[in-house]
């Protein structure tokens, strides 16, 4: 079942992990880093209730530790961050086509998976390890900073 | 027009590399192999009946009867010697594999249970990778097993070999396994026989994982999964880690690739330093 999950959703797990490394040669290895620690994890312990939330845990976990190795990439998102935190309340005129890529990863991932792999807030909670107000409060921020109006309601 | 329509399209439109299937298939291939080998080598340890059949094979083998000539006979000085098995190579696929021969120990018996289990392994690689190479040719995938040998340690009293299997399906999977030998007494040293009980399970695997987290903090270079709240985290060594002994009579304890830490990592072994075993040492014999 496991491996049957893995084949079918290497491309949303690919893109996940390119979203963190943002080079192709990375993010192969996180993809397959995270197939190794899967299948072992899968073998060892009991079987997970929800395989999706789960197997993203540890590909973002993955995906995280794989930038820590390059420097440059953690400087940026913790400068990123900054800028948000200062300029929230301006108009940041990005253009539409690289505003998703300028997004610090702690808003992205959580739109990402929301809106783009269709996962609930609370599984979303789950597989980042936060409390479900925490990524209500990131997820609005990141949609704020994309200037994107919902008419749907986030929360649901 | 919706915004987040938009990015979501912006995102699956992203380019996927041409090799991400094989790479994911080969993954999976890879890990579920690995379970195999593990299994049929405790059975591969029993069959000492194919020593009989090995004999015969290695005294056919030229090269092995030139390589056994050239040997100066002093004693009962243990030689490792080489015998090739088999090479295989075209665009696509290559095995090298290359079997360990243990001569001149005292102990005869112990040598042909070694060698045995030596050559049976390295025959059961070389069916398997004949057995895969018709798929992954079809596939159009790469195949390669690289097996072989190192002489960790060879002193008066101790001899510890490590053999290697390199299997790549893509990109490299590494094993590495050892075994440590007292030359003097003919026996085969396990984990578990340096020790008093099962307590050096847990004292060994508490240090490495305050070392490996450590060196994270120090080395940004550095990943071991050991982090908390993910689903796979090294957490324990298995009662028979991969081990040898170095000449210098520290305990050295291995990790195939993969086992512990991303892929970059590679094969990763960490020196115990004797204070913290001490007192769960049978005797200060082997480990100093």
């Amino acid at each position: 079942m496991l491996q049957q999950y893995l084949i079918e959703n290497r491309e949303a797990h690919y893109r996940m992990a390119f979203s963190y490394t943002k080079n192709k040669e990375d993010a192969l290895d996180v993809v397959q880093d995270s197939i190794e620690k899967a299948l072992r994890a899968y073998k060892r312990k009991d079987k997970p209730n929800h395989l999706k939330s789960w197997y993203y845990r540890i590909l973002i976990n993955t995906a995280i530790d794989c930038t820590r190795r390059n420097k440059r990439i953690v400087l940026m998102e913790q400068e990123k961050m900054a800028y948000f935190l200062e300029k929230e309340d301006q108009y940041m005129n990005f253009d539409l086509k690289t505003a998703m890529e300028k997004l610090p990863n702690a808003y992205k991932t959580i739109i990402v998976l929301r809106y783009f792999e269709d996962l609930k807030i609370s599984d979303i909670a789950e597989i980042l390890n936060e409390n479900v107000n925490t990524i209500k409060t990131r997820l609005y921020k990141g949609l704020k900073i994309l200037k994107i109006e919902l008419k749907e309601d986030y929360n649901e | 027009m919706n915004k987040l329509e938009d990015q979501r399209k912006i995102y699956e439109d992203m380019d996927i590399p041409e090799e991400l299937e094989m790479k994911v298939r080969e993954s999976i291939k890879r890990v579920n192999k690995k379970n195999s080998i593990r299994i049929t080598q405790k059975v591969a340890v029993a069959v000492i009946a194919i020593f009989l059949f090995f004999a015969g094979m290695v005294n056919l083998n030229q090269n092995f009867a030139i390589a056994m000539s050239e040997l100066p006979i002093v004693g009962a000085v243990v030689q490792v010697i080489s015998y090739h098995f088999d090479t295989v190579e075209n665009e696509n696929v290559n095995a090298n594999i290359e079997v360990p021969v243990i001569t001149g120990l005292t102990d005869e018996g112990l040598a042909s249970e070694l060698n045995a289990k030596y050559y049976e392994e390295s025959q059961e690689l070389y069916d398997d990778f004949m057995a895969d190479m018709e798929e992954i040719i079809e596939m159009g995938g790469h195949l390669g097993v690289d097996s072989g040998y190192v002489v960790k340690t060879d002193t008066d009293d101790l001899l510890s070999i490590g053999r290697y299997v390199v299997n790549t399906v893509g990109s490299s999977s590494t094993t590495f396994q050892y075994d440590t030998i007292d030359k003097e007494a003919g026996v085969l040293i396990t984990l578990p026989s340096l020790f008093k009980d099962e307590r050096y399970v847990e004292r060994i695997s508490e240090y490495l994982i305050l070392t490996m987290k450590e060196e994270m903090r120090i080395e940004d270079n550095k990943v071991y999964w050991v982090r908390e709240d993910d689903f796979y985290t090294f957490e324990t060594i298995n009662l028979n880690q991969s081990f040898y002994i170095t000449s210098e009579g520290k305990l050295v304890i291995s990790f195939d690739k993969y086992e512990v830490a991303p892929g970059y990592m590679g094969v990763l072994t960490f020196e115990i330093p004797t204070e913290v075993i001490e007192d769960l040492l049978v005797s200060a014999r082997y480990i100093k």
